[in-house]
């Protein structure tokens, strides 16, 4: 045999292993209690926080008028028997004058779900009264329609009570008016633009945060699969038939399978989701998930689980055991979630040197090119060019550096190795 | 140190039948600061049972991983089946650590399908092995077990198992004893001499002396990572023929202090067992004992038992390097 045909049949034999392991790690993490339960709780709980956050967009509406009145009757009927002379201006787009027995009529017909009547004892008796449909829908909805309609009747019969007094049209207007607010850029101090809704806002978080979290739950699968092995005994059973760096191969394959198996449903849900949930997540529009965009987050997931997975192993193989390689691989997860926490920026000023500082620093590029890329509506390619070619170098010398540390200390039990050691390794040749 | 020197070996085709399985030539090994193995050299064959013997940090294990390509030598060369130690050789090769286990939350014979797959059977065939031997041993109903809910002695049996499923040509095993109750350890020397007589090579590292002289065909005993004895078990125990003597009488110390000439003396058989320092002759413990005013019954010189050979080249023997 020559030394090209050996060296052909070990990479077959050592693909063969890497193949085996991954299969072998991929279905047994797959059929994990906890994976099933974590695969399908997660976008309920995304859907479960959309729903309520819609309630909160609601009242947070811009205009402050709170005027959805929901899709049955746009239409706020009102009838006048006091007297006041009612004007329906700008501030009250919804508000229709009408007869008592016109009111009533439609209210029976199921044209609206709500009538209100101004009593000639207003504005002595503070109070108008509220004929409801029988039939007005989900108690919430219903609550949250009557809700808006007192708003925008309260600037209804303050705009009346104004123009009784000698108060100035002018004053008047401004008094009802609602203040106007625009979002500038704190660098340059221009008009960021039209400021996206609040669902616009939690749809690309709510992505970003999955994906990062897949990182890491994934990673964290590594993790435990090395660490039990190391504590279960089994390593070297395992590694007498599969080499150090083909096992970790193999592993990192069979797990990121599993993330991406994850990745995939959650994003499923979210497609079969977000319309479903459309209307309560207000103004998605200004969301950019193009083909591009989703090509370029499964990039920047790749990339990054490839480095996280190569440091979590080694992590594993380091640590005298479970708990310890937790405590280890924590200092990790932290760096990963650092844009989350700024996300208020990514807002305001895309532009800010943070986030290119950010992204550039290979441990939180993931999460923060994933909140750019969806929140910006172009894509910034400078900036992504740079992150991919920081994030390659970096995931290149973590993997090749997790690898040799991997198999120097595999078989070290219970033992937490030097520093000076494990820069042996690191730089060891071989 | 010496420098590395990786051979090239010899073409598996052209090897003989009789030709050695392992042959470990000159090999070191450096561990942090320490010189684990130093220029180690021994062969194993087919159809014996090498004992691979030394204290703790002999580099037993160090030898034992570098031969199943776990880690790599810093110099000199081992040859596997006339190649490099390589993944091509893990179907070949069983080994059993001493540091061993199961997967706990995996049921027994999952793990062992796995570990039939990873030294080459199908999956298939490992499982129909699997439950052939695990049935055999009678695990028959605890094979959906996880090894969790298994004992000790089923956890012991199971792993013998996975160690030979795949008909190895090379088995090694690493204190194969240690931790099995007598019933289990009954079971893996039948299985170990069994592997033997199928012409499988076997290099059985233990502590227990008993069990290598029982067991092994030869035997290599190292300390510090340097070879002190290497040979037959019969040839070792002639080299060492004078060196014990069983005396029966009254007035006989058993405390090995007491006679310059003693290394060590235990009681056996109603008497007394010496071992002799290295030098001096049965005459001079006679001599000895005569001037001391034992009453002797008995005195008769007798070949060491493997026991005492450890002890006294492990202490330092000189002659372990004529029989080497």
């Amino acid at each position: 045999m020559t030394g090209r045909t050996g060296r052909r049949s070990r990479r077959a034999e050592a693909a063969s292993l890497v193949a085996l392991v991954a299969k072998r790690d991929y279905v047994r993490t797959v059929r994990r209690r906890g994976f099933v339960f974590g695969t399908l709780l997660l976008p309920l709980s995304i859907a479960g926080f959309f729903f309520i956050s819609s309630f909160a967009s609601g009242e947070l509406a811009p205009g402050g008028g709170g005027t959805d009145f929901g899709p049955r009757d746009v239409a706020l009927l009102v009838v006048n028997e006091s007297d006041l002379a009612l004007a329906p201006s700008v501030l009250t787009p919804h508000v229709r004058l009408v007869e008592r027995g016109d009111g009533l009529a439609r209210l029976g017909a199921g044209q609206a779900d709500e009538l209100y009547v101004v009593p000639d004892g207003y504005p002595t008796d503070a109070t108008v009264l509220r004929f409801d449909a029988s039939d007005s829908g989900f108690a919430i909805d219903a609550l949250q329609r009557q809700a808006a309609q007192l708003r925008e009747l309260g600037l209804l019969l303050q705009s009346a009570l104004l123009a009784t007094s000698d108060v100035p049209p002018e004053t008047v207007a401004r008094v009802m008016a609602p203040i106007g607010a625009i979002d500038a850029q704190t660098t340059t101090g221009e008009p960021v633009g039209a400021g996206p809704s609040l669902g616009a806002f939690l749809l690309p978080f709510g992505f970003t945060m999955l994906f990062v979290l897949s990182i890491f739950i994934t990673s964290g699968y590594l993790l435990q699969s090395v660490t039990e092995e190391k504590e279960n005994r089994v390593v070297e059973i395992v590694l007498s038939s599969v080499p150090a760096l083909p096992l970790m191969a193999g592993k990192i394959v069979g797990l990121g399978a599993a993330g991406l198996t994850q990745v995939i449903i959650w994003a499923l849900s979210a497609v079969i989701a977000v319309p479903l949930l459309g209307d309560r997540l207000g103004d998605v529009s200004s969301v950019s998930l193009s083909p591009i965009t989703l090509g370029l987050a499964m990039l920047y997931f790749a990339l990054g689980y490839l480095a996280y997975g190569a440091m979590f192993s080694a992590v594993g193989a380091l640590a005298p055991g479970s708990r310890e390689a937790q405590q280890y691989a924590g200092v990790f997860g932290f760096a990963a979630v650092v844009p989350l926490i700024f996300a208020g920026i990514f807002l305001a000023d895309p532009q800010s040197p943070l986030i290119t500082a950010l992204a550039l620093i290979p441990f939180t590029t993931p999460a923060t090119m994933l909140l750019v890329l969806t929140l910006t509506p172009e894509v910034p390619w400078l900036l992504v060019v740079a992150s991919l070619v920081s994030l390659s170098v970096f995931t290149l010398v973590a993997t090749v550096a997790s690898a040799r540390l991997f198999r120097a200390t595999l078989l070290l039990y219970g033992v937490r190795p030097s520093v000076s050691q494990m820069i042996s390794a690191v730089f060891a040749r071989g | 140190m010496t420098v590395p020197m990786i051979e090239q070996p010899a073409d598996p085709d052209t090897r003989s039948p009789d030709s050695p399985v392992v042959v470990v030539d000159g090999v070191w090994k450096r561990l942090g600061a320490t010189d684990v193995v130093q220029g180690l050299s021994f062969e194993i064959r087919a159809g014996e049972i090498l004992g691979f013997l030394g204290p703790n940090g002999a580099g037993k294990t160090t030898t034992m991983r570098m031969i199943l390509d776990i880690i790599r030598p810093d110099a000199g060369s081992i040859s596997v089946f006339g190649r490099p130690p390589g993944v091509e050789h893990r179907s070949r090769v069983g080994y059993l650590p001493e540091e061993r286990g199961l997967y706990r939350d995996v049921p027994v014979l999952d793990t062992l399908t796995y570990f039939g797959a990873l030294r080459g059977l199908s999956s298939a065939e490992a499982r129909s092995r699997a439950t052939r031997l695990l049935t055999e041993v009678g695990l028959g109903d605890d094979l959906r077990k996880k090894a969790v809910e298994l004992s000790r002695g089923m956890h012991q049996k199971a792993q013998v198992i996975a160690t030979v499923l795949h008909e190895p040509d090379l088995l090694i095993v690493d204190e194969p004893m240690q931790g099995l109750d007598p019933v289990n350890a009954e079971m893996l020397k039948g299985l170990l001499v069994a592997q033997r007589d199928r012409g499988a090579a076997v290099v059985m590292s233990t502590h227990d002396m008993a069990d290598a002289q029982t067991l092994c065909d030869r035997i290599l005993l190292i300390d510090g990572g340097r070879r002190l004895l290497y040979g037959s078990v019969k040839d070792i125990q002639s080299a060492f023929s004078d060196g014990a003597v069983e005396v029966r009488g009254s007035g006989v110390s058993i405390d090995a202090e007491h006679y310059r000439s003693v290394a060590h003396a235990a009681i056996a058989d109603g008497g007394v067992r010496f071992l002799l320092r290295d030098g001096f002759p049965a005459q001079e413990l006679f001599r000895e004992l005569a001037t001391d005013g034992a009453a002797v019954e008995r005195f008769e010189v007798s070949a060491p038992t493997l026991n005492e050979i450890f002890l006294r080249t492990v202490a330092g023997d000189e002659r372990a390097s004529a029989v080497g």
